[in-house]
């Protein structure tokens, strides 16, 4: 997949991305970066472009595609699951 | 693949490898002989409440939890609204009570693995952090 994304793949009924919403916009104060938040269990799309990219995300996730899960189109890399500012630093830049 | 067995003393139909030895129901012993399609919906019939509202799947998850000496529901209650909700939207949506942090795949026999409460004793958040990938169940021991 290339581009220059990063995008948040969030769940509307996900407790954990809620908790996290606050941390992301927190983190796109703070550094001036945008993400892209994609929501899956809505908007099939997004779900459909999230399994693309199963091979990479479902790893971090520990085996499943979960949310909250972060991709980054630039590098390549994933994360996912219990997430906080500074696993989101490290990933935004790579 | 599993097959369908039959109590031939109460009719109690069994999805599972092996027939039961003793029947859960009426306790007849080897009492299960095996069953088809036909028959099994035939047993099971139409008139069982669906799990369509918020209250009822909590309550499947109460009893669910209150069954087990290992886990147990959340306390925080915000999120087993939240949960609930995701539940019956991917009902809606999706045809099954899916599991609201992860996403279907599209092949019938992994997404099966995503009905809540799935098998979450073999997740990673479960045995590192004592919770269910959404939080939902926790070890008793936990929280
Ligand atoms: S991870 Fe938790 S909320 Fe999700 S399906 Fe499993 S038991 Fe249900």
């Amino acid at each position: 997949m290339s581009g220059t994304r990063l995008i948040w793949f969030h769940g509307k009924e996900c407790p954990h991305c809620r908790k996290l919403a606050p941390v992301v916009d927190q983190f796109e104060a703070e550094t001036g970066i945008k993400l892209e938040r994609l929501e899956v269990w809505h908007n099939e799309e997004n779900a459909k472009l999230m399994r693309s990219l199963a091979d990479t995300i479902a790893p971090a996730c520990g085996g499943d595609l979960g949310v909250p899960a972060f991709y980054n189109e630039v590098t390549g890399k994933a994360i996912c699951g219990r997430i906080d500012m500074a696993k989101l630093v490290a990933w935004a830049k790579g | 693949m599993k097959k369908l067995w039959r109590c031939h003393v109460c009719n109690d139909v069994h999805l599972g490898n092996k027939p039961p030895e003793v029947c859960p129901t009426c306790g007849a012993k080897n009492a299960f002989v095996l069953s088809d399609l036909g028959e099994a919906l035939d047993i099971i019939g139409k008139d069982h409440a669906s799990l369509d509202d918020q209250a009822k799947v909590q309550a499947a998850w109460k009893q669910f939890s209150d069954q087990s000496s290992t886990v147990r529901l959340t306390d925080k209650a915000e999120e087993v609204e939240l949960l609930s909700k995701g539940v019956l939207e991917n009902l809606k949506g999706k045809g099954q009570r899916y599991c609201p942090c992860r996403i279907t795949t599209g092949d019938r026999g992994k997404d099966l693995n995503l009905i809540c409460p799935c098998n979450f004793i073999r997740q990673p958040t479960f045995k590192e952090e004592g919770e269910c990938w959404c939080g939902l169940f926790v070890k008793r021991d936990a929280q």
